[in-house]
């Protein structure tokens, strides 16, 4: 084991932490220039002299029934969402037709719900 | 009469040759210190899969006439991988394999948090120095504030091997302790303004950056600082593994198979340092309370540096993601995001501390570095 530098510890703590900072203050400096040489990175938009015409992204709203609220609508467009059904695939959102037959039969299928 | 006499005789051999007749009380003293751990790991879970076989290695490290350290054997073996530093870079390999440095890619400001955070280990190194540590043991000492067990068993043997149970046992300890010893800290130093910060979310960070940064940081670090190349060099490369996109076999096994086999081996070996002799001294009571002194001083010194960024910033960055710079990945960040919640539910912190976090292991691998070049 060699001699250490110096053994007093206030000057080894302000060596190291001086150390510690330049070489990750050298290292962001390295982050920041992979960036700025980045060949894949997004292009920043240009801004235009005349507004471009741009399509509306957002497709028709489904038709709800008279009747169902806009909190409904929500929900249930949410519930579908979180299966991985877009908006341009729900239609329509309508009330089932009430008859008893049929309510029955779907009983033991949504049970535990 | 003959026949009686060769059976005494017999069992006064096998008496004299077991380990009862060479136990001493500071090995019973040591079996218990294991079974604490044991329980603190099993029961508790304070990071069971170090602090396990950690405190196995201790209660096996204590059974006299083993040879386990001297004659050859698995046991040897796993001592000689302790001995020479192979088991630390091992699982800088598997961390890399794990590490996402996107937030740190995309943020790089945060690299000073990390830095900052090592302020703790400069200053249990100092404390080491006053309490009579020669230097080159407060150094050992001081790495328990990286809060980053592989680099601090790494110091430890090059620069205090004798120390290295003790280190150990107060690095992993404190480690898990982390969501107990931050958040008064963080609380202490900050105002309710500052705790509320929302930062805005981080810019995407494309494969290319993530892909030439640890090639280049490996080039820049290890010659800087020769000493720590092993080190980081590893974890450099677990990380190409992870973000090339083409050696996801390579990636898997650094971050699982390979990672959990050191574990295995460097916790034990780790723990197989732990004998009495070594370890029942005065200086181990000192060791674990300069750990506690370096973890809290590393929190507040990222805490504070985490002030002046958000002052220089313009409100835009939050002081308690300064804290996760003392390294203790994850753990550090979900405790920044967990004290950010409790001041204002919904501000999610999480991803913007896990660039300080990893800032810190860098961090921390660096002041190993400075010190090995400078005090060995």
């Amino acid at each position: 084991m060699s001699q250490p530098v110096t053994s007093n510890p206030f000057i080894i703590m302000l060596i190291n932490m001086t150390v510690v900072f330049l070489v990750l203050i050298a290292l962001g400096l390295v982050i920041k220039l992979i960036h700025y040489l980045d060949p894949t990175k997004p292009k920043v938009k240009q801004e235009s002299a005349a507004p471009a015409v741009v399509p509306d992204p957002s497709p028709a709203a489904p038709a709800a029934e008279e009747g169902i609220s806009p909190e409904v609508v929500a929900v249930i467009a949410a519930a579908l969402s979180s299966y991985g059904y877009g908006p341009e695939q729900i239609h329509a959102i309508r009330p089932l037709s009430r008859d008893g037959w049929k309510n029955s039969g779907r009983v033991p299928f949504s049970n535990p719900f | 009469m003959e026949l009686f006499n060769a059976f005494a005789v017999s069992l006064q051999a096998v008496w004299n040759d077991s380990g009862f007749a060479a136990f001493t009380a500071g090995n019973g003293i040591m079996i218990l210190v294991g079974l604490v751990l044991l329980y603190l790991a099993i029961v508790k879970e304070f990071e069971p899969l170090l602090l396990g076989p950690i405190a196995f290695g201790c209660i096996l490290a204590n059974f006299p006439r083993t040879g386990f350290l001297t004659d050859p054997g698995l046991m040897q073996a796993i001592h000689y991988g302790i001995a020479n530093e192979i088991f630390p870079p091992l699982i800088f390999l598997g961390i890399g394999a794990m590490t996402d440095f996107g937030p740190l890619l995309a943020r790089p400001s945060t690299l000073l948090l990390g830095a900052a955070a090592q302020v703790g280990v400069f200053v249990a190194l100092m404390g080491a120095m006053m309490l009579g540590f020669n230097v080159q043991e407060a150094g050992a000492i001081g790495i328990i504030g990286g809060a980053d067990g592989p680099t601090a068993i790494y110091l430890s043997i090059q620069m205090a091997p004798h120390l290295l149970g003790a280190i150990a046992v107060a690095a992993y300890s404190y480690m898990s302790l982390v969501p107990l010893i931050q958040p008064p800290v963080m609380k202490l130093l900050t105002s309710q303004k500052e705790r509320e910060v929302v930062m805005e979310q981080m810019r995407p960070v494309t494969k290319f950056e993530r892909v030439c940064f640890p090639i280049v940081a490996a080039i820049i670090i290890s010659l800087l600082l020769p000493p720590i190349a092993a080190l980081l060099g590893c974890l450099m490369l677990g990380n190409l593994f992870r973000e090339s996109g083409v050696m996801d076999r390579l990636s898997d096994t650094a971050q699982n198979s390979l990672c959990n086999i050191v574990t295995i081996f460097l916790a034990t070996g780790t723990g197989m340092t732990m004998n009495a002799e070594d370890f029942l001294v005065p200086q181990t009571l000192l060791i674990i309370l300069l750990g506690l002194i370096a973890f809290i001083f590393g929190t507040a010194g990222g805490v504070i540096f985490g002030k002046i960024m958000c002052r220089v910033s313009g409100w835009k960055i939050n002081p308690l993601i300064g804290s996760a710079g003392v390294s203790a990945v994850p753990m550090a960040a979900r405790v920044s995001q967990v004290v950010g919640m409790k001041s204002k539910p919904g501000n999610y912190l999480l991803m913007h501390a896990m660039g300080p976090n990893v800032a810190g292991v860098i961090g921390t691998a660096v002041a190993a570095g400075t010190m090995l070049a400078m005090l060995k």
